[in-house]
């Protein structure tokens, strides 16, 4: 299945019964793709009828999983956000058993379940949605390694969907997600590759639907401005996400660090988003961290940059380079990723990279021939306008919901 | 009420688990306030390490804030393994004292060895633990008579509940979307045994009894995993493979499923096998109910007592019977047959018929060969004949199974029962193995036979022979 679709004659979708979206963390300032995927659903849904409400964590750093903010029922921008507190014990032997998986070794599934359950957990969502989970028509988690999403899809599968997030890691192809993955009411894709992953890797595979991601198309940009603002001179190219191994970026900057000992390369490294820094000496002065931005500085930080580095190896969709792509600028990604590298190809407005020579000649290129690298920019922005506009995504999501769920 | 619940919980894969978090949200929906002490991090509000006396002791300290303590009770949550009878008094007794705080209990047994009642120093300190509990609940009849005699208890003490009291459907696909979900086609009659692959659950013997219905358009799917490490469950699992892979129309569907692609399974089957070899009593049994599925189970341990509650279950005693009610629940007498017809005239009409029985009948063993769809092909029908006729000594033996426990009379029944019961556990694995030897031998002479027929190994006929002199 590529889609859902409505079988021919059916009735009109009928907006009735309330969803619940279970994001393990919730509320602004988050900076996680998936994170903020559940946000845009939530009013995206509220916004044509829909009851919706966020079952959520009261934390929000995803590292220490520290109760920050408090628990119960309020309301957050317009959404009811019902918070539970995490509990979270950190038991040695997790570091050992993630490091085991990391490396691909093999482990039983007594060891798996272990680890999932030697971290962050959150008996009081669990047993909330075992008391209350008839009351909702839908739940949809995300995404697919949590606690939170392994052990509360599994409370009520014949109603639980999941914003799968599958990547192309290690933990991925552990047993213990099997049955999340074939045993629940429907999982949504967000791109090809992550399909055809999850094919091969799980049968028999629970319905299933490639629905893209939405992204936000803004009205204007204003480059100079965010110069301005955050006083940075010259040319730049720009990281935006989570700061850490798994994303790639103690590898980016080593591979920026390469190429500026080798070449005259006139850029400066800007980041956005959390986590800490720790360049190397010889490139400090050129990272520049301009924190947390709000959409329409992280939009006017696209349209400033001259490239947007995308050096994750593993993406379910990358809502960051179509953005950069909106605003006009090329990306430079990383070839292991096949979601990355499928969306390059397609769109035909991103290089890639396999190694640090070929990411240095991608960098001498966007310094080299700026006019022809914003023409190769210009091909995503159609791209992104034809396929992944929040009406067309949110139109494949209620087709979800209307064939795998009951009013 | 404020309940304190003892039990493995989810997310750890476990059927006592399963069945646990069915009670707690039923307790809860009562009104009750109900919360979970599990052995190990899940999602039960407090974790703890019960095995030994320490363990139990620990439990003490947390039982007095709540009106009832409920147990879902299988020995190794408590008693070390393996363990001395001092071992065992010493945790009795320590659960004495945690049962003693607690206001009320409760403890439902999923599992307990009953030799552990026997006069002695755990003997007495199991009965002081068993009549200190306030309700202990079984699932048959045949368990709360034997719990009684086995620990002194009262019978008055021991409730019987049925095990799916609490079971909730899962899935609300019909019939036609979870077999498109599967895919299985529409029109094929599929046989299904699903759960925890064990040798105790026994389902190579329905693969075994199986075998020949793939060829009359049936399927049998195994789905299930192997639950916790042991090597012999994995040599079993390894087993099983061998044997499905080699049986035309089975397919093991070898991982963990959800308990929504659980329940779906059974929607999309026709008749729910459980061939198991012993049994408490069975939660597959009354999922299977639950969708009004037909199952076919052995009688063994509370099997014919779920039975009885007026399920569509068939009760067989051995292979034999398991065979004939699978191959009846097909319908395969009214079935057409697939294959070519029978040979009715020509110079050696006996040979011509003796050379379709054998290739029928290895068709029907599941031979590869046949399974390839060219039994009329020259080479390969005469593969197929060699490979039975260098099986056939192997195959004359027949595979050992344990007596039948059933007589006409009540107390050598229950006496042959008592006896399977106390040796079971030592006996099944060596009568397990020796099957699984049998049918590795058979499947490597036919394997053999069948290459060399197909594909002669290059010098083969100078294979030099032993003489006298040599």
């Amino acid at each position: 299945m590529s889609e859902p679709t409505t079988q021919q004659g059916a009735p009109e979708l009928e907006r009735r019964g309330r969803i619940g979206l279970v994001p393990a963390r919730f509320g602004p300032g988050m900076v996680g793709g998936a994170e903020i995927v559940m946000a845009e659903i939530a009013q995206g849904l509220k916004a044509r009828g829909w009851d919706v409400e966020i079952l959520t964590t009261c934390a929000k750093d995803h590292f220490s999983w520290r109760n920050e903010l408090p628990a119960g029922l309020a309301e957050e921008d317009g959404l009811a956000v019902r918070r539970f507190p995490v509990v979270m014990e950190d038991i040695a032997e997790r570091g050992v058993l993630e490091h085991a998986i990391v490396s691909g070794a093999e482990l039983s599934i007594t060891q798996q379940q272990r680890w999932m359950n030697s971290g962050m957990r959150v008996p009081e969502l669990f047993h909330y949605l075992l008391d209350h989970s008839d009351d909702y028509r839908a739940l949809v988690f995300t995404p697919y390694p949590f606690w939170v999403t392994f052990a509360c899809s599994q409370v009520a599968p014949d109603r639980s969907l999941l914003w799968t997030c599958l990547h192309d890691e290690p933990y991925a192809r552990l047993e213990l997600f099997q049955p999340v993955l074939t045993g629940v009411a429907g999982l949504f894709f967000q791109s090809k590759p992550e399909h055809e992953l999850a094919h091969r890797i799980v049968k028999p595979l629970a319905p299933h639907a490639e629905i893209g991601c939405g992204v936000d198309v803004p009205q204007k940009y204003d480059p100079d401005g965010f110069r301005e603002r955050y006083n940075i001179d010259g040319r730049f190219v720009l990281y935006s996400g989570r700061r850490e191994g798994a994303k790639g970026w103690p590898d980016l900057l080593t591979n920026f660090a390469g190429a500026v000992g080798r070449y005259d390369i006139p850029f400066k490294l800007v980041t956005m988003g959390a986590g800490p820094i720790d360049a190397p000496p010889e490139i400090a002065d050129r990272v520049v961290d301009v924190g947390f931005l709000s959409n329409d500085e992280r939009d006017n930080a696209f349209a400033a940059a001259d490239a947007y580095l995308q050096p994750g190896r593993w993406e379910a969709f990358s809502r960051t380079i179509m953005e950069a792509w909106l605003a006009g600028t090329p990306v430079i990604a990383n070839n292991s990723s096949e979601v990355v590298r499928w969306h390059c190809g397609r769109s035909g407005a991103g290089l890639t990279y396999d190694d640090q020579h070929e990411f240095e000649q991608c960098l001498a290129f966007v310094s080299e021939a700026p006019d022809a690298a914003a023409a190769l920019a210009r091909s995503g922005r159609d791209y992104v306008l034809a396929h992944y506009t929040w009406d067309a995504v949110l139109d494949r999501f209620e087709a979800g919901l209307g064939e795998w769920t009951r009013p | 009420m404020r309940i304190l619940m003892v039990t493995p919980y989810p997310p750890i894969r476990d059927g006592i688990a399963s069945y646990a978090v069915q009670a707690v949200k039923g307790l809860r929906a009562e009104g009750h306030d109900v919360e979970v002490l599990s052995p190990g991090p899940s999602a039960a509000h407090y974790h703890l390490d019960l095995v030994g006396p320490r363990g139990a002791l620990a439990l003490a300290k947390r039982v007095g804030r709540y009106d009832k303590l409920i147990v879902q009770f299988h020995p190794d949550f408590f008693y070390p393994v393996p363990s001395t009878a001092r071992d065992r008094a010493a945790v009795s007794l320590a659960l004495l004292a945690a049962f003693r705080r607690a206001g009320e209990v409760e403890v439902v047994v999923h599992e307990i060895d009953y030799r552990h009642g026997r006069l002695g120093l755990d003997g007495v300190a199991n009965r002081l633990l068993w009549s200190s509990v306030d309700r202990i609940v079984v699932h048959t009849e045949n368990e709360r008579r034997t719990f009684a005699q086995a620990f002194g208890v009262s019978p008055q003490k021991i409730t019987l509940t049925e095990h799916g009291v609490r079971f909730l459907p899962r899935t609300f696909y019909d019939r036609i979307r979870a077999r498109a979900s599967l895919g299985i086609p529409q029109d094929a009659f599929t046989f299904l045994s699903i759960g925890f692959i064990q040798p105790h659950k026994g389902f190579d013997r329905a693969v075994t009894a199986f075998a020949g219905l793939g060829a009359r358009g049936c399927r049998l799917d195994i789905v299930g995993s192997v639950r916790v490490d042991d090597p012999g469950y994995v040599a079993y699992n390894n087993e099983l493979s061998v044997l499905a892979r080699a049986t035309d129309g089975v397919g093991l569907h070898d991982g963990y499923v959800s308990d929504e692609l659980f329940d779906r399974w059974i929607v999309a089957s026709d008749v729910v096998v459980l061939p198991y070899r012993s049994i408490w009593s069975s939660g597959v049994l009354e999922r299977a109910a639950l969708y009004g599925r037909p199952i076919i189970a052995t009688a063994v341990g509370g099997l014919p007592e779920q039975a009885a509650a007026g399920r569509d279950v068939t009760l067989v005693a051995d292979d034999a019977e398991l065979r004939t009610a699978m191959w009846s629940a097909a319908g395969q007498r009214t079935m057409n047959f697939p294959s070519t017809p029978w040979p009715i005239e020509g110079d050696d009409l006996r040979g011509a018929i003796q050379q379709e029985v054998r290739l029928r009948a290895a068709t029907d063993r599941g031979s590869r060969v046949a399974a390839g769809g060219t039994r009329t092909a020259g080479t390969d029908t005469e593969a197929l004949l060699g490979a039975s006729t260098v099986s056939a000594p192997v195959r004359r033996v027949h595979q050992l199974q344990l007596p039948p426990t059933n007589s006409h009379r009540a107390s050598a029944a229950f006496v042959k029962r008592m006896v399977r019961r106390l040796t079971a556990w030592e006996v099944e694995p060596v009568v397990g193995q020796v099957n699984a030897l049998r049918a590795a031998t058979v499947e490597a002479l036919e394997e053999l036979a069948v290459r060399r027929s197909t594909d002669p190994v290059p010098g083969d006929d100078d294979v030099p022979t032993v003489t006298q002199a040599d």
